[in-house]
């Protein structure tokens, strides 16, 4: 009998029970949204017709529904014609009025537009607008994940270096002055303070710019910088919303974890390189960020480096799924016409709701399309190391 | 002679191995100093807007945490005790909701929120500012309460591995009690308030984010409806707007940075509450981690 149970705990489930997993999930969202993209056609083409029969009577060229006195006279002449339909009456002029708001409230009849629906054409103009979605996203996954290794094993050799924040180093140095008293080096160390304040300075300016949200960043520099560019577009989606500092902190925190292993004494006890001074000879030249795959060699970090790594490859697809948030954000909020996340803010706003649904549908499938990757990768690696 | 350093025995030292607190103070501190910088230089109605704002995206963010941590504990508990009952089916009938509700980019989740918010507003359903901000607080809870389950299961499978709940359990201490008292209340919290912090921060992103998108792309449909004031919609008034425009001047005059900061509060303002914010509720976290030993 299957075991359902360890068929969906992640961790003990194999490739292709997750791929299942994964497959049905698709094929399920993929009904319900075509039953829902069915219920809106069929519910537009009602609306349609019921619309036509009322418009009908807005065409009546002797008739201004605005003035009251032709009002009363149409209402007097339906109740000759229909005579003791009262409540029908009532309801006509009630539909009426209702179409006449719409025509000047509702986005989609002020712009004058084809609101059909999704239709073939629709659906060939979104592919071009998904497939260069799913280009930018693909490169900025990529970047990100580059950089944020190379953040992270910085962080984590200064970490080791035991290098104090820069604030924490001006007020130690603040200290020092006090209880020294000497007038001679005060000069020296007031220079020193001051260039240490100005890094700090710099140094939160620079996480500010990290953390803050993509249209922040993007209005900032509207006027002096083309925000409409894809290469603007990757920019913001490296450096905005967070997105590169959580991931690099996911990775770093990894590989804290795997610097408290055991192995990692005992690698240092049989003479592994561990010193982590940048000049040491048998320390890390800064140079090893650039290719920290292969840079580590008969360093006790390249095991951590690749055991982390391990730990990290699963951990993306949460880091996926936020920067999907991240680009869509962008798209929407910097009103970018021709993309594919502002498309769907400019259906929901003309109320065309299957084409809404039919683009969450692909951002749903990007991210599904990417566990999946992740997936493959991981049980890839997991061979490799012979798990 | 000997130099007196920060781990010698001084405050400094104190707040630097609580890096935590140092940060909640450090966000108190600019937030207060911003409060005053406004009270003096911002027009008196921008300036209860402003607060008004601040405080509705706090409580919103307050209340997503509360409907997570409630969400996520539900879920958590019950995807184990399924896992380990007689039939399967309960199990794997959440599991599979919980894998394509993750699959789901939360800001989508919450714009589908929004946009039957708005339904409800259009229609009478809901009225009042108070429910708004809790429905909006429960939709980001929606998307965001996976990860207290996930802390919850992982703590209960990592307990399960121990000797003590089998010596509970042989006790007689019922296995609810065990999970909910024993595990999450009193060995969990802080792995908790954690995760809950790291919420909070996601809140007021996703919050910000929505109103403002919401305000800059649906404007005619919001114009109609007038959603609560947070720091999103403040942010994407056209004040604001032009506020935060305003500093592609210094790219061309750097002397405009003398007038900046008095001229075009508003959207200055309510950009800086949020990334400030935003940086300082992770530089908590991040303490908190270090300072638990959480990693």
């Amino acid at each position: 009998m299957i075991d359902l149970s360890s068929i969906l705990h992640k961790e003990n489930s194999s490739l292709w029970t997750r791929l299942l997993i994964h497959g049905a999930g698709i094929v399920l969202m993929a009904v319900i949204f075509w039953i829902f993209i069915s219920a809106v056609e069929i519910s537009r083409i009602e609306s349609k017709k019921s619309d036509r029969e009322i418009q009908k009577y807005l065409d009546l060229s002797k008739i201004d529904f605005g003035n009251p006195l032709d009002r009363a006279l149409f209402r007097e002449s339906l109740d000759v014609f229909y005579n003791g339909q009262t409540h029908r009456n009532d309801s006509l002029l009630t539909a009426i009025d209702n179409l006449r708001q719409r025509q000047f409230s509702d986005p989609a009849y002020k712009t004058g537009g084809n609101h059909d629906g999704l239709t073939w054409s629709m659906a060939g103009k979104l592919s071009g607008m998904y497939l260069q979605f799913l280009a930018i996203y693909g490169i900025v996954l990529v970047i990100i994940y580059l950089l944020a290794q190379r953040i992270a094993v910085y962080r984590f050799i200064k970490m080791k270096q035991h290098r104090e924040s820069y604030l924490t180093q001006a007020f130690e140095l603040i200290n020092s002055i006090h209880a020294d008293r000497i007038g001679s080096t005060w000069w020296n160390a007031f220079g020193k303070l001051g260039f240490l304040f100005l890094k700090a300075l710099l140094k939160g300016m620079l996480l500010m710019l990290l953390f803050s949200p993509a249209y922040v960043i993007a209005y900032s520099v509207k006027t002096t910088i083309d925000t409409s560019s894809i290469l603007f577009m990757i920019l913001l989606g490296i450096i905005s919303n967070g997105v590169l500092i959580l991931t690099a902190n996911k990775f770093f925190t990894f590989l804290v974890g795997e610097s408290k292993k055991g192995y990692v004494q005992t690698a240092v006890a049989k003479n592994l390189h561990a010193s982590y001074e940048w000049d040491a000879p048998e320390g890390i030249p800064p140079r090893t960020l650039l290719k920290i795959k292969h840079g580590f060699r008969s360093h006790v970090f390249q095991p951590i480096f690749f055991n982390a790594r391990f730990q990290f490859i699963p951990a993306l697809k949460e880091h996926a799924s936020f920067l999907i948030t991240g680009l869509i954000i962008i798209e929407m909020a910097l009103n970018i016409q021709g993309h594919f996340c502002y498309e769907l803010l400019q259906q929901i706003l003309y109320r065309q709701y299957d084409i809404a649904a039919f683009i969450i549908f692909g951002i749903f499938l990007t991210v599904k399309v990417t566990e999946i990757a992740i997936d493959v990768w991981e049980h890839k690696e997991k061979r490799k190391y012979g798990y | 002679m000997a130099t007196r350093t920060l781990t010698g025995n001084s405050w400094l030292s104190i707040l630097n191995s609580k890096k935590d607190l140092l940060w909640l103070m450090t966000w108190i501190a600019g937030l207060g100093m911003l409060w005053i910088w406004d009270a003096l230089f911002l027009n008196a109605p921008a300036f209860a807007r402003l607060q008004t704002a601040f405080l509705n995206s706090l409580f919103t963010g307050a209340m997503v945490v509360l409907f997570s941590l409630a969400l996520g504990w539900f879920v958590g508990v019950s995807l184990h005790l399924l896992e380990n009952s007689k039939s399967k089916v309960g199990f794997a009938v959440i599991s599979f909701i919980t894998d394509i509700l993750r699959s789901i980019p939360q800001i989508i989740a919450v714009l589908i929120g929004y946009i039957i918010l708005t339904v409800l507003l259009y229609q009478g359903i809901i009225r009042s500012s108070f429910v708004q901000l809790v429905w909006i607080a429960g939709t980001i809870a929606v998307a965001v309460f996976l990860e207290v389950a996930d802390t919850i299961r992982h703590r209960i499978d990592y307990f399960r591995t121990l000797d003590f709940v089998d010596a509970m359990l042989c006790c007689g201490i019922k296995e609810r009690r065990i999970i909910n008292i024993e595990i999450l209340w009193k060995n969990s919290r802080s792995h908790l308030l954690h995760k809950l912090i790291a919420i909070f921060g996601v809140s007021i992103f996703l919050q910000c984010s929505i109103d403002f998108i919401i305000s800059v792309g649906l404007s005619t449909d919001v114009s109609l409806i007038n959603f609560p004031t947070t720091l999103g919609n403040l942010l994407a008034n056209v004040d604001s707007k032009q506020d935060i425009l305003a500093l592609s001047n210094l790219f061309t005059e750097p002397g405009y940075l003398s007038v900046i900061f008095v001229r075009h509060l508003q959207g200055l303002s309510a950009a800086f509450c949020i990334v400030f914010s935003l940086l300082c509720i992770y530089m908590i976290a991040n303490g908190y981690v270090r300072r638990h030993k959480l990693a």
